[in-house]
């Protein structure tokens, strides 16, 4: 007997996405839909605290244990101490274990130093008001006494030093005495990181101004960019600053547990191990298939939607090895998008959009984000005029809609898609914590192929991943 | 090219004349007015810095009556001048350079050869920077630094600060000392010298 459906993420009040009210029917409702366990496919799965029985109090727990470890003696009684976080947190099962983690750093921090002057700011991407959503909606306004602050990459900035010449923050990131660094594991945007210096990316993005982000994105290349956030973090500026990190531990079944260091490199090293290990199996996966209907269904812009831990814009590259350093460009970064002159690829590296991807229904899916080249590359149906009026009103996304098609139900779009698409294979960005939701069809076909893909990935790929990396592969053991 | 289709409204009531939506205007299109801000409809490109970053929320963005495209004409102009100021900031000039709008880099090439002398001027002609507003200020710097302008930052603004590193500034030592924990810069110049080459017809 098939499994039943996980319960996807809920909809989201947002000035980014169209009010919960119009999102009446989920994918995951359809009869022909199943769910798979990550665990059941790849038996080494870690075991996670959450989703779990204890709730998000085992996150506080684990956030207690690994602070106690912490050196935290530079700061002193009367000191200012920022915590830095990034919106991407939030997005992560529905928000509250990430809430949890920057609740328990204020508190540890009070109690292990004396300071009370302990502020929060929170980084977005391109949507400004992203985390003061979030903020508001967690209570962390109130948490930590009024001293939040959504911070964006248009705000005022510092000029900061680096090894590759001048870079610039975000002023009111560093205007304290101490940063903390409060992050996640969670590999997301792969594509563009490509997972070289995870731990350390948000130096680069989330707490940087638009010079750092658009050197990221236009000036250094797809895999060099990676060095820009190192070169800030490393710079004497941020380095006089840098207290410690605490990191939601994340694999692709859930939160793993809370990872805090004073050495950024070192947590950065066993994040390394744990994104290629455990993220690397799903994604390999994931590039197995054939040819589907992909859905997405999730409370972020388009190419945030989660499945299996993953979001859709790495799937869309999951035809190839996006770990894999030797690929010069993955199938969609900014840069690829860039190498698409008027009739077609500028050279020959670029490669296809994942041409599994039959079609994509965009149930829901927020704006927020330049999302037209999903649009132009994968045919597309958007469920009613209000998700496509988010898109048309949004500057990011004027040409999204110039691409797609309008259903005015769930039940159209799907009808289309499977008409159209000719596959019954549907794989569904809904956020389901611990497992994905799919059609019985594209179960079967995940279950048979998992084994040989937790074969290849243990055995092949990521020793090769980590050779890469620079990373000692005796750290698996130990991590 | 930019279909213009928004455009900024102040709430007088809710103005306290903080001039964060004067600082953040890629188009300059926000002035004082007394102590109210005051939206010039005319530059307004519709991108929502204003309506983002206004502490007192007095900003909407409105739907136009009739929208309308901004963009820079690059056939009334020889190609090879075009080509030759984006090969010389590293550019292919058919490469696109902001993500939103999907303007290329002739067109902004175009913009400055026509006389434009600040990011703010290649934004309001082209609508450039005025999508996510986050990811196209380098290459619009890069192309004025290439036509021998020096553009004078907005006063008081932080519209943008200053044209940072590319690829082929990186310092040897720095490559040396990081390329084993995965940073490909030689291998990625390689790709971006590539691009840059590539004729019209790609390859």
């Amino acid at each position: 007997m098939n499994r039943a459906v996980i319960t996807p993420q809920k909809p989201r009040v947002s000035q980014y996405g169209v009010d919960p009210k119009y999102i009446t029917k989920r994918v995951s409702e359809y009869p022909e839909m199943t769910s798979i366990v990550l665990k059941d496919l790849f038996p080494d799965t870690p075991e996670v605290i959450y989703p779990g029985e204890k709730g998000v109090p085992a996150v506080r727990e684990a956030a207690e244990k690994a602070l106690e470890k912490v050196d935290m003696s530079m700061i002193k009684p009367g000191d200012s101490v920022n915590v830095c976080a990034s919106h991407h947190g939030f997005t992560l099962l529905g928000g509250e274990p990430y809430a949890e983690l920057l609740r328990a750093v204020r508190d540890v921090i009070v109690r292990k130093t004396g300071t009370e002057n302990v502020r929060l700011r929170a980084g977005v991407g391109l949507r400004f008001r992203e985390t003061e959503e979030y903020m508001k909606s967690f209570k962390l306004d109130e948490y930590y006494k009024g001293k939040v602050k959504g911070v964006a990459p248009v705000d005022e900035g510092i000029p900061i030093e680096t090894e590759i010449g001048t870079l610039y923050g975000i002023k009111a990131v560093y205007d304290a005495d101490w940063i903390v660094h409060v992050h996640n594991s969670d590999v997301r945007e792969v594509h563009f990181h490509r997972q070289v210096d995870r731990a350390v990316k948000p130096f680069g993005m989330s707490y940087a101004r638009i010079e750092t982000r658009s050197t990221y994105h236009q000036n250094l290349g797809p895999r060099a960019a990676n060095f820009v956030a190192r070169s800030i973090f490393a710079s004497e500026f941020v380095q006089k600053k840098f207290a410690f990190a605490a990191f939601l531990d994340m694999s692709p079944s859930g939160v793993v547990g809370v990872d805090a260091d004073n050495d950024l490199y070192a947590l950065n090293d066993r994040v390394t191990v744990g994104g290629c290990k455990n993220y690397g199996k799903i994604m390999t996966l994931l590039g197995e298939i054939d040819e589907c209907i992909a859905a997405l269904d999730f409370p972020c812009p388009v190419p945030y939607v989660f499945a299996a831990g993953v979001i859709y814009a790495n799937f869309t590259g999951a035809n190839m090895d996006l770990f894999d350093l030797d690929v010069p460009l993955p199938p969609y970064t900014w840069y690829t998008e860039a190498f698409y002159g008027k009739n077609g690829p500028l050279v020959k590296d670029v490669p296809p959009v994942n041409p599994a991807i039959k079609m994509a229904v965009h149930n829901y899916a927020w704006g927020g984000y330049p999302s037209a080249f999903f649009s132009e590359h994968i045919p597309t149906v958007v469920v009613g005029r209000e998700q496509a009026e988010v898109m048309n009103r949004d500057p990011q996304n004027i040409e999204y809609m110039s691409c797609s098609v309008v259903a005015d139900s769930l039940d159209a779009a799907m009808k289309f898609a499977y008409h159209t698409a000719k596959t019954d294979k549907v794989i569904i960005f809904d956020g389901a914590a611990g497992g994905i939701n799919v059609s019985e069809s594209l179960a079967k076909l995940l279950k048979e192929k998992a084994p040989q893909v937790n074969k290849l990935v243990d055995e092949e790929l990521l020793p090769k991943w980590l050779r890469q990396r620079g990373v000692d592969p005796a750290i698996i053991q130990k991590s | 090219m930019k279909l213009i289709t928004m455009v900024a409204r102040i709430d007088e009531e809710k103005c306290t004349g903080c001039q964060t939506c004067v600082k953040v205007c890629p188009t300059l299109a926000i002035k004082m007015n007394g102590r109210k801000a005051k939206v010039d409809v005319e530059k307004c490109r519709g991108c929502g810095n204003c309506n983002q970053r206004c502490p007192s929320y007095a900003v909407t963005m409105e739907k136009l009556d009739k929208p309308y495209k901004v963009f820079v004409r690059i056939d009334d102009l020889p190609y090879e001048k075009i080509e030759g100021l984006c090969k010389k900031a590293k550019l292919n000039p058919e490469q696109i350079i902001c993500y939103c709008t999907a303007t290329r880099a002739e067109e902004a090439a175009a913009a400055i050869l026509k006389g434009a002398v600040s990011p703010e001027e290649v934004s309001l002609l082209t609508g450039i920077r005025t999508g996510c507003k986050v990811e196209c200020i380098q290459p619009v710097l890069r192309l004025l630094e290439a036509n021998g302008v020096k553009p004078k930052r907005p006063e008081g603004g932080f519209q943008w600060y200053g044209r940072t590193p590319t690829a082929w500034e990186i310092p040897e030592e720095v490559k040396e000392k990081y390329n084993h924990r995965g940073f490909y810069f030689n291998e990625d110049i390689k790709l971006l010298d590539a691009v840059r080459e590539a004729g019209k017809e790609g390859k």
